[in-house]
């Protein structure tokens, strides 16, 4: 399996805090590599540096093209997710609440359709290349939501729809930019069993049938101990374990950092 | 109703009434006049004791019967009874609106007055669905649109009169002013959200009027521009007396002369530019530029995680509104034939953006009906003169209490993957 992901030295620091020291880790193509950690470990910090919110202080991430590879550090803001295709969601849900599920899906198409659109002109015009271009989106969205099982709500508003399907929405939507590299932050929490089983069959359909990479921050152990191929386990920024979800289960040093050490 | 009820509800309306004095008493009871060498303070008791009295017995009325409540639940189920039956039959509605509009100027009782009331309303109404682009889809609060609209004004005024240029040259042009100030107002103000972003555009609006009054060389100061061209029919002027080698409207369809030739024209004008901005806004709202728009008022950081591209979408967003507000504002110089920064004060941009946000946000009907109520019960109550603002914030206030999310406030998507169900 190809290297899809490689972050080297990778440093944080806000002010005298230094959120991430020194981490370098690995993701593969079609692998789900979990980063867990106690809270305040830097996890999401982790991923706002990948995903170009956050400039980091030192290291370098890259992201690997069939032969060739891309410093992450280049790109900020919406060029994370349009140039690099990296694609991520929130710990707190962010859908567009006020607009309806296929719109959401529409958005994240919004480059390719803007290019077909003419810039607007030819959409303005209603020439026939851009309708069908906007019908293949459509069809793309619809694709997404069978497999969600949300078509039939697509007409509704965002917002309306249920937690646990706004939590599947986001991560479809998150796909609709055909990332290379998708980020999940927290995508169990505040999920129902139920909800987190078919989170996990979502994701492993990811995994088998995209060229997508899946990195995953999770506190549910069921979904991590689930789907993880790769688990690497923070603590106070520092990676203190790399290894299978068996692996990490197991690990002293990973109970020690949950549970704390025995006097 | 019980006895304790009533003692209650008379206690209540005393407290009122000693409310009422309080006010009524310093601001309507002492009257200065000027008599001889010196100022008089007159009392005018009686009118303090009518108006405190009509406070206690309205109090007292309204908590005996309790008829606020009826009244609110009567008043609210009208709204939206009304409201479900233009977003139903929006279709209908807007023809019916449209035909309605056309055959206007011909209806028996159309005089002058309401030509000219007319056309005022449809400015608005053109200003209004410009700034819901800004405001409505792309959620950022403008509170200095009325800069773009005397830019349009400004630019159409010293181009025609410089350079002679007939209208339908420079009402582009007059846009395209505008849309670049849109831009130049985006840039400093693309990181500012909400209430931030509305202090910095209302800045721009004084900004623009303050350099409109100083900049004596090019503007003519406080003294405006006087002389602007006004329209043609196509190159038919509208004069009694054409000059030489020139024919004007009247003569060439053989009409007898009448002033109310070129209001009609200019009538029929706002109305052809206010559906364009309709058409146009309707149009874009359903591409992507206009789904990224309302994606951004929803929430910019998804719309950063998407790939897209925060800075262009405002811009545009910017630049379109400004355009709109640009013809409105050439529009407004040909038909005034005069223009000063007096025309172009903050209470402009806050009678468009009351406009805006009491019709929904977004929605285009909206701002019609909004239009139509705002101005026009400012006109109805213009006898009463300095109190004709009271019926304007009595209207804001009303429309505030019952329908607290604009008169249409429903927002239809702009695709559908099941077609419409019913």
């Amino acid at each position: 399996m190809s290297n899809l992901l490689s972050v080297e030295n990778l440093t944080m620091k806000f002010g005298g805090l230094t959120a991430i020291d020194d981490l370098s880790f690995d993701a593969k193509n079609n692998q789900i590599t979990s980063i867990i950690g106690p809270n305040g470990a830097g996890k999401t910090t982790v991923f706002n540096c990948l995903t170009g919110f956050y400039k980091p202080t030192n290291g370098q991430m890259f992201l690997h093209k069939e032969d060739s590879k891309i410093s992450l550090r280049k790109y900020t803001d919406f060029k994370i997710a349009y140039v690099a295709k990296v694609a991520r969601t929130f710990q707190n849900i962010r859908l567009f609440p006020a607009m309806s599920v296929l719109e959401n899906l529409l958005v994240a198409q919004h480059n390719e359709l803007m290019v077909a659109s003419g810039y607007s002109l030819f959409g303005l015009l209603d020439l026939k290349s851009y309708r069908d271009k906007e019908q293949l989106a459509v069809d793309k969205a619809r694709y997404w939501l069978d497999i969600i099982g949300l078509t039939h709500r697509a007409d509704d508003n965002a917002g309306d729809l249920p937690y646990g399907d706004q939590r599947k929405l986001e991560i479809v939507r998150a796909m609709c930019i055909e990332p290379r590299l998708l980020c999940l932050d927290e995508p169990a929490a505040g999920l129902n069993p139920k909800e987190s089983a078919e989170l996990n069959k979502l994701l492993k359909f990811i995994k088998t049938e995209k060229q997508t990479g899946i990195l995953l921050i999770e506190h549910d152990m069921s979904v991590v101990m689930g789907i993880s191929d790769h688990v690497v386990v923070l603590n106070y920024g520092k990676k203190i374990f790399e290894g299978t979800a068996d692996q990490t289960k197991n690990s002293k040093e990973v109970i020690e950092a949950y549970l704390g050490v025995d006097e | 109703m019980e006895k304790k009820d009533i003692i209650q509800s008379f206690k209540d309306s005393l407290f009122t009434g000693l409310i009422a004095l309080a006010l009524f008493g310093p601001i309507v009871g002492l009257r200065t006049a000027s008599k001889g060498e010196g100022l008089f303070i007159t009392p005018q008791w009686g009118i303090v004791f009518l108006l405190v009295g009509l406070c206690v017995l309205g109090r007292f009325l309204i908590n005996l019967n309790s008829a606020r409540k009826t009244e609110i639940t009567f008043f609210s189920n009208f709204t939206s009874k009304f409201s479900a039956i233009t977003e139903d039959k929006a279709k209908h509605f807007a023809i019916t609106a449209i035909l309605f509009a056309v055959v206007f100027p011909f209806l028996p009782f159309t005089d002058r007055y309401f030509m000219d009331v007319a056309i005022m309303i449809l400015t608005y109404i053109m200003l209004g669905w410009g700034l819901n682009i800004v405001v409505g889809l792309a959620g950022l609060l403008d509170l200095g649109y009325v800069a773009f609209y005397a830019v349009g004004a400004y630019s159409y005024a010293l181009i025609a009169t410089t350079f002679g240029w007939s209208f339908w040259i420079c009402l582009p042009l007059a846009g395209v002013f505008a849309g670049f100030f849109g831009i130049l107002l985006g840039f400093p103000v693309l990181r500012l959200r909400g209430d931030y972003l509305a202090i910095v555009t209302l800045g721009f609006g004084e900004i623009i009027r303050i350099i409109l009054i100083n900049w004596y060389e090019v503007t003519n100061g406080p003294d405006g521009i006087t002389g602007i061209p006004r329209p043609s029919f196509f190159g038919l002027p509208f004069k009694r007396s054409p000059d030489e080698g020139e024919t004007s409207f009247h003569l060439f369809f053989n009409l007898e002369y009448s002033t109310m030739h070129r209001i009609i024209f200019l009538y029929y004008l706002i109305l052809v530019l206010a559906l364009i901005t309709n058409y146009f806004t309707l149009k874009i709202r359903k591409l992507p530029v206009g789904r990224a728009w309302e994606a951004l008022r929803e929430d910019e950081i998804a719309c950063k995680s998407l790939g897209v591209n925060p800075t262009n979408t405002k811009l545009t967003a910017f630049a379109i509104g400004a355009m709109f507000g640009g013809f409105a504002g050439s529009f407004f110089a040909t038909r005034q034939a005069f223009i000063s920064p007096e025309s172009f004060t903050f209470i402009e941009s806050a009678i468009i953006v009351a406009i805006v946000v009491l019709g929904g946000m977004g929605s285009q009907t909206g701002v019609v009906l909004a239009s139509i109520f705002l101005i026009g019960i400012t006109e109805m109550f213009r006898d009463l003169e300095q109190y004709r603002m009271i019926a304007f914030g009595g209207a804001m206030v009303l429309i505030m209490v019952f329908k607290p999310k604009g008169i249409l406030a429903n927002r239809k998507p702009t695709i559908l993957m099941h077609g419409d169900k019913k």
